[in-house]
């Protein structure tokens, strides 16, 4: 009797001490001791509010192109300079955020969906369909996802939706693993049971262990998953099977200032300088969650 | 006698947490002569493994030793550079492990593993080494030593790999062995033979053995002089003989208390209640007396310190010879 | 014996898969919209020949569709296409029709292999010592310049990388390095590196973490018990046995290495698999699009089975 009084205790004294700080809020004070984390949070801020805030911010139209203004440096006119048909490359930028990021979340959204929709079914249902599952993901995973995203965009078609499809369609992969191995987990863990053999409720294991697991996890997925996805977009326009010109973009912009790169740098240094930018700090993010999630992070 | 071959003073020990700090060990003083098996007995978190591991540079990162010496043949090992604590590991201290199943390297055949303490201390040569490994293989019982020494660690049970880890820790021949838990892991009938191994070898050899464990019943088998831990301190030091007719502190008593023997059907069983909590402030007071039922105002502002309690005898109680009149 | 059976089960299921894409690749193919005769060029060199001949130009179509098999039923063209894959014959291509597939790829595969290879080699050698660095000095400086770097280097995609270079070596250092072109070895040291910066990220990432997790481990603390010596424990006892699960990522970073081969390709013009793939897929060449989906695919995944290989030799513990 005295020994369980005394484990009732500490217990007690476990609870009090952490009362006021949900597991969201802990993880959140470890991602902030992160610095470049949060700088790299800053820059994805900004990134999204521009995508948001773009056509009514861009001091120029995308499509109207100033031909007594073509390649142009770097002015108070235009304050990265010109294209080779007088786009202003500050609008076409900006536009470009918009387009990167409308893809980029629908393709993740895409993903996600499917990968969360798979992953419960196998980790749920177990036996045939998980089999099933798992084997498919195994298929997806041994080849490039930009490999399934090319020949995709063959049979779509190159605008928006069939881009968001051609890039999210193959991505679930990662995902329903994922969330098959969260159910799994959450199924037999450890830690659950014994939080339930304690007496801890429902609502508080749900609270207290489920849920930081889950938001940390899927967190640290999707930072990592939309960079990944924007990285393919961009990739695709290299590859001369991205979005249509004349839609801003930032792979046709680096692809065609690599053909005129010599003469007009700007064109280059802006463009690829952001994206690289946005890639870099998505990636500070993600790494963050991680720390921040992850349980061997308390070290 | 003469001088003891390892005897450490006031030593003290802290772990850094992310959030705190563990008062680990807390000012433990003894020592151990040629020729003689000294048993530490606590349960986990007592202090007892992290004691010897610190007097000899292994400890963990986040330890540190704040106060003490721990001389070993007239040197203090805690004023040693590194260089010169890896020339005495291994050569004059061998060390045995709890867990045969991950103190091994996978990846290495374990001819090469106990080779290897021989080679680096140029105890002997390539060829000279080779030939005392498959000795030492056949002494420690594993047949066909010369196939097995090609053989890695996981073709091996646990109990053929804690031989090897016995192997390894002999290899060049130390004047202590250091043995940490070391049939913890093992089944029980594996641990007889271990311990017999031991005994044998210790013997052949007359070498000092430290042995930590939790086991009294290991330790009051193997061990000549008992030294029982708790909460970083010393609670009571007896010879063996002494401390199993004669146990005084309230801790021993509760530790003996609580072993299960067989055929003792219906004997009341009784755990020491509570749990070991890491200490986390400035120790005052007997670590013990949260969970001894003897406790006084006393036992938790003062604490006690290790004195003579009859021959061959100590402990750290302020309550002993009260404690002794209700027992008995 | 075990590793035949094992090597024959794995061939198995390589030749199974490289059977679902292709077939995969081709229905998807065949269901598109567009078509080789309906892609820009196509279609503006035959438009005047509709307008006038309309004769001819069924006879050309009707031509081209039987000498590709478009005629045939989807399951017959399917079954042509794995053939033609499965014997290294590949057909001819559509853009170029006397030009036989196989010669064009005996010129380009070689390129890109040399270039994904010697970035993965690459990485590997500069990747492994900055990740023991980076582990050895933990939470010093030096490990957070090699982890953020690190970071940076996994997060910039190669073609990102590859333009920066081409501005870096074709305006301001000109002339120390080629910015274009392929030949000597002097051209393949910007591409190279575009590719391997990502890998080396990688590498040093997780080279480094696994160190760390490794020298935690109790035979690190038996190693020292016996005295080794630091170095010869941070690389006897540590280094080889990180090294085992450092394997593991090679086979990924070497499909992702490939991937960004075709892009680096487009930058650097340099005549590879990649520039091979872009004109396939931009003017929908079946033939020469199925051709190189088959041979990625089929790179990756030997390489996948060379890495496991590998990984089985030096870990005594796996068994094939």
């Amino acid at each position: 009797m005295a020994s369980t009084a005394a484990a009732a205790r500490t217990e007690l004294a476990v609870k009090k001490k952490s009362k006021n700080r949900s597991p969201l809020y802990q993880g959140w004070k470890r991602f902030k001791r992160h610095r470049l984390a949060v700088i790299g949070l800053v820059w994805v801020s900004l990134f999204f509010i521009a995508g948001v805030i773009g056509p009514w911010v861009a001091p120029y139209d995308y499509r109207v192109g100033d031909f007594l203004a073509i390649n142009q440096g770097p002015s108070l006119k235009h304050i990265f300079g010109t294209d080779n048909v007088g786009h202003d490359m500050f609008s076409q930028i900006l536009y470009s955020v918009r387009s990167a990021l409308i893809i980029a979340l629908g393709a993740t959204l895409v993903s996600f969906v499917i990968g969360i929709v798979l992953g419960l079914w196998a980790g749920l249902r177990g036996g045939i369909a998980d089999v099933i599952i798992m084997r498919a993901v195994d298929f997806m995973m041994t080849l490039p996802g930009f490999l399934f995203a090319l020949i995709l965009v063959i049979l779509l078609g190159r605008g928006y939706w069939s881009l968001i499809l051609a890039i999210g369609i193959p991505g679930w992969a990662g995902y329903a693993r994922l969330v098959r191995s969260l159910v799994l987990g959450m199924r037999n863990g450890e830690m659950v049971e014994a939080a339930t053999a304690l007496g801890a409720s429902q609502a508080h294991i749900a609270r207290r262990y489920m849920l930081p697991n889950v938001v940390g996890s899927m967190g640290v997925a999707l930072a990592f998953g939309i960079p990944g996805d924007l990285v393919q977009i961009a990739g695709l326009s290299i590859f001369g099977m991205g979005l249509q010109p004349p839609i801003p973009s930032f792979g046709n912009m680096i692809a065609q200032a690599s053909d005129n790169i010599l003469g007009f740098p700007w064109l280059l240094y802006f463009p690829a300088g952001i994206f690289a930018l946005t890639l870099l700090s998505f990636l500070f993010v993600a790494d963050g969650l991680q720390e921040a999630f992850s349980p061997k992070g308390g070290n | 006698m003469g001088e003891p071959l390892l005897s450490i003073d006031n030593l003290h020990v802290k772990f850094a947490r992310s959030e705190d700090e563990v008062y680990a060990v807390n000012g433990v003083s003894f020592s151990i002569n040629e020729n003689e098996t000294l048993g530490i007995v606590g349960e986990s978190g007592s202090g007892k493994s992290v004691t010897l591991m610190s007097s000899i540079g292994l400890l963990k990162e986040n330890g540190t030793i704040t106060a003490g010496t721990a001389n070993f043949q007239g040197r203090d090992l805690l004023k040693m550079h590194r260089k010169q604590l890896e020339d005495i590991r291994g050569r004059d201290i061998g060390v045995i492990f709890q867990d045969p199943m991950t103190s091994l390297n996978p990846v290495m055949r374990i001819g090469d593993q106990i080779m290897e303490a021989m080679l680096t201390h140029h105890y002997a040569g390539r060829r000279e080494a080779y030939d005392r490994t498959l000795q030492l293989m056949h002494e420690i019982g594993i047949p066909d030593p010369k196939t097995r020494f090609r053989s890695y660690p996981h073709e091996f049970s646990g109990g053929m790999r804690q031989r090897i880890m016995i192997a390894i820790a002999l290899a060049c021949e130390p004047q202590l062995l250091i043995a940490d838990e070391p049939t913890t892991a093992l089944d029980v009938t594996v641990q007889m033979q271990i311990l017999a191994l031991l005994q044998d070898l210790r013997r052949q050899r007359g070498m000092s053995v430290v042995m930590v464990t939790h086991d009294f019943g290991v330790a009051t088998n193997f061990c000549d002089k008992i030294i029982v831990m708790y909460g970083g301190r010393i609670m009571e030091v007896a010879e063996t003989d002494h401390f199993i007719r004669e146990t005084a502190h309230p801790y021993s008593i509760g530790l003996k208390r609580s072993i299960i023997e067989i055929g003792h059907k219906g004997k009341e069983i009784l755990p020491i209640p509570g749990a070991t909590a890491a200490i986390t402030e400035e120790p005052a007071g007997c670590p013990f007396a949260p969970r001894c039922t003897y406790a006084s105002a006393r036992c938790l502002q003062e604490v006690p310190e290790l004195r003579p309690f009859g021959t061959d005898h100590q402990i750290a109680c302020h309550h002993a010879e009260e404690v002794v009149s209700l027992v008995r | 014996m075990a590793v035949a059976r094992f090597i024959a089960k794995r061939l198995v299921q390589i030749i199974i898969t490289l059977i679902l894409v292709i077939s995969a690749s081709y229905i998807m193919m065949y269901y598109s919209p567009g078509g080789f005769m309906n892609s820009s060029i196509m279609a503006t060199a035959l438009a005047p020949l509709q307008g006038q001949n309309p004769v001819l130009y069924h006879q050309v179509m009707d031509q081209f569709e039987s000498r590709y098999g478009l005629n045939l039923p989807l399951w017959q063209q399917i079954l042509k296409y794995l053939w033609h894959e499965f014997s290294f014959d590949f057909g001819n291509s559509m853009q170029n029709p006397s030009l036989h597939i196989s010669a064009q790829l005996k010129q380009t595969l070689p390129v890109s292999a040399l270039l994904a290879f010697g970035s993965v080699v690459l990485s590997v050698v500069i990747g492994v010592p900055l990740g023991i660095i980076a582990a050895l000095k933990r939470n010093t400086w030096i490990d957070y310049v090699v982890s953020t770097v690190s970071l940076a280097g996994q997060a910039i995609p190669a073609f990102v990388l590859a333009v920066i270079m081409v501005l870096l070596f074709g305006v301001v250092f000109q002339g120390i390095l080629p910015v274009t072109g392929w030949g000597s070895w002097k051209e393949m040291v910007l591409p190279v590196i575009c590719l391997a910066a990502g890998n080396v990220g990688v590498v040093a990432r997780y080279m480094r973490g696994s160190l760390i997790e490794t020298l935690r481990q109790d035979y690190i603390r038996t190693a020292k018990a016996k005295g080794v010596k630091y170095w010869p424990l941070v690389f006897k006892h540590g280094v080889k046995n990180s090294l085992t699960a450092m394997i593991t990522v090679i086979g990924p970073q070497f499909a992702f290495t490939v991937m960004g081969t075709i892009w680096v390709e487009q930058i650097f013009a340099i005549p590879g698999l990649g520039q091979v793939m872009q004109s396939a897929f931009t003017s929908f060449d079946y033939p020469l699009a199925i051709t190189s989906v088959f041979l990625l695919g089929s790179m990756i995944m030997l390489m996948n089975l060379l890495v496991d290989i590998v990984y089985a030799l030096i870990d005594p513990r796996v068994k094939l």
